[in-house]
């Protein structure tokens, strides 16, 4: 798993204190420590920046590169901070992200990754927004991102299609119809685009204490049908494990074996089956539960567990 | 050839819940009212018989409402300054529930006083909702829910961000309760679960999914209602409960059928313009599942009722 380590995200009140501060250490320990937790690049997003846009984006890449040398993601909307940064980085072939295909995006930002010789996360969302289905997502991609792609020259093995994660919180019908996007973009095209998603905004919207559960489960589900590259907590263990668990087809705990069944279910087109799971154990039938709710089997609620 | 229409077996299906007690159960009504019970979606009688007929109250006030449009006014007349007479004439325009409105003008007196006098005027199944405000509705409602314990009242309104102090009251004193969520599926299971890990055993429960008016949004809640009953039948036990909505008060507060002055002439006839916005957000709501209906206006009321006879033809 290729995991973009998300954790510079002015979301964060840290994260946004340490900008406030310029602190560079705090952005540089925070690079470190998502690589050497297995990111192989890490997500620069600390919004537009729309006034300082000109001292900010040059400063924070120079300070990550001091320290790390894996391909920075650069996550803003801001056209002029993309440049800015792009100029800036001297390591590895960086990644921007992102464009959608939404005309004036799509214009733009492309043509930049070119010059730059940047990766492009490019998002099946056109200007009526994201649609629900799998297939009009697929579309997005296969007769506006990819046709536009090919003619400005832009080299397909820089180009990353990401179908969309919504949060089961309000978007519950988008979860299992990401699934199938995921797996269809893989047969869209040849040579096959790279696919990433931003995994933990499934659970956006969700208590924090059961974040973690449900971006699992969904990794598992996402991971059978054949997700290699996402945005994501690279320092969440028990995520890591069941990365581990599922790439090596390790089974040895009722855990391993469980998180490797919702994957084979998932890739082939079957939903998790209930006599799978023991559900005397209250992890599995957390489990068991979290799958219900992301396939939209069962209505999402926040205390969807103590049902 | 002949031709075989496929039919649904559902799971799951919706709870059964009643309102108002007889004197044999406790209570002082006339009759009490059930509603739910489903077992497959709105009106499929081939698949499965509607086993309760959705049921149409009356909202009146326990004070004369300053801000109703004229046209309910005109109708209801002085009856609206006296709750006990408001009461006797909704229930002589065919409403099978009453929902008397407390206010913020209110004392918990005055409340007590105003629920007694209605459930002395008529021998329908009472709803009784605070004023909206978190505190005036715990300072009139739980004196309310003691001064008729047995009743089986149902106390509204019950939200994410007040409903402890309803819900326990309504446990100590045998009433029901009215689980409001602003159209949102998530929310609505939500607030089921809280209310039934309380311990209010979930057939004393019908949630309010809250609509908009014929313009005014009620596709979303429409679309919430339908999803919502989806998922009971399926199986969701949290969400297998009765819905109520309250067109009444939607419909009315649109621009449509609150004014008669300054709208474009086209729009017609005011009277039958208010009543139909009210009739045709209502009936609208009736088809997506629901099975109580809050309503203002007689004629409406006329309507909607027969509206739902058509719905319950079998054959």
């Amino acid at each position: 798993m290729y995991i973009i380590g998300e954790n510079i995200h002015i979301l964060s009140d840290k994260v946004k204190e340490a900008l406030t501060n310029r602190d560079r250490e705090f952005f540089m320990d925070l690079a470190v420590k998502q690589v050497e937790a297995g990111a192989k690049a890490v997500d620069v997003n600390l919004g537009p920046r729309k006034k300082d846009w000109a001292e900010v984006f040059p400063w924070i890449i120079e300070s990550i590169e001091t320290v790390v040398d894996v391909p920075l993601s650069i996550d803003t909307t801001n056209v002029d901070g993309m440049e800015a940064a792009l100029k800036t980085i001297k390591k590895a072939q960086p990644i921007l992200n992102s464009t959608s295909a939404e005309p004036e995006r799509l214009e733009k930002i492309p043509a930049l990754a070119k010059k730059y010789g940047a990766k492009i996360i490019a998002l099946t969302m056109g200007s009526s927004g994201i649609p629900v289905e799998a297939d009009a997502r697929v579309n997005i991609a296969v007769e506006t991102l990819i046709p536009h792609l090919m003619e400005i020259g832009f080299n397909m093995e820089d180009l990353i299609i990401d179908p969309l994660v919504l949060t089961v919180s309000g978007c519950q019908q988008y979860c299992p119809e990401l699934i199938g996007a995921v797996q269809m973009l893989q047969y869209s095209w040849d040579p096959a685009p790279a696919i990433s998603v931003g995994l933990s905004n499934v659970s956006n919207a969700v208590p924090k204490e059961n974040r973690p559960l449900i971006n699992r489960v969904y990794l598992a589900m996402l991971m059978g049908v054949g997700l290699q590259m996402m945005i994501a907590d690279p320092l969440d263990e028990e995520q890591n494990d069941v990365i581990k668990w599922i790439e090596s087809k390790d089974t040895s705990t009722p855990l391993a074996a469980l998180y490797n069944k919702i994957a084979e279910h998932t890739e082939a087109g079957e939903e998790p089956q209930i006599e799978d799971f023991d559900l005397g154990d209250p992890d599995q039938a957390a489990i068991w539960k979290t799958t219900q709710i992301l396939l939209d089997k069962v209505i999402y609620a926040d205390g969807y567990l103590n049902q | 050839m002949p031709i075989e229409i496929p039919k649904d077996k559902w799971p799951g299906s919706v709870r059964k819940v009643t309102v108002g007690a007889t004197a044999a159960e406790g209570g002082t009504r006339a009759k009490t009212v059930t509603v739910g019970g489903q077992t497959t979606m709105p009106y499929l009688q081939y698949e499965a018989l509607t086993p309760n007929t959705p049921v149409v109250a009356i909202e009146i006030k326990s004070r004369k409402p300053e801000d109703w449009s004229p046209l309910l006014v005109e109708t209801w007349g002085d009856a609206m300054s006296d709750p006990a007479q408001w009461a006797k004439k909704a229930e002589e325009a065919g409403a099978d529930l009453i929902v008397l409105a407390l206010t913020l003008e209110d004392s918990a007196d005055d409340a007590v006083n105003a629920v007694k006098s209605v459930l002395s005027a008529t021998g329908l199944p009472l709803i009784v909702w605070g004023p909206g405000q978190a505190e005036k509705d715990n300072d009139l409602l739980v004196p309310v829910a003691e001064a008729t314990k047995g009743e089986k009242i149902m106390l509204g309104i019950c939200e994410d961000k007040n409903y402890r102090t309803i819900v326990a009251t309504a446990m100590a004193n045998g009433h029901l309760v009215q689980a409001r969520t602003p159209m949102d599926v998530n929310l609505a299971k939500q607030l089921n679960i809280l209310i039934t890990d309380m311990g209010l055993p979930a057939d004393r429960i019908v949630m309010d999914p809250t609509t908009g008016a014929l313009g005014y949004g009620i596709e979303y809640g429409y679309s919430v209602m339908e999803r919502l009953r989806l998922a009971a039948l399926q199986g969701d036990a949290m969400t297998q409960l009765p819905m109520m909505v309250t067109p009444g008060f939607e419909a009315w507060k649109a621009k449509e059928s609150k004014v008669g002055e300054g709208v474009p002439e086209a729009w017609g006839d005011w009277a039958a313009r208010g009543i139909h916005w009210e009739t045709l957000t209502a009936v609208a709501l009736v088809e997506s599942g629901a099975d109580l209906i809050v309503l203002r206006h007689p004629e409406s009321v006329k309507r909607v009722k027969e509206a739902i006879a058509e719905l319950m033809v079998t054959a």
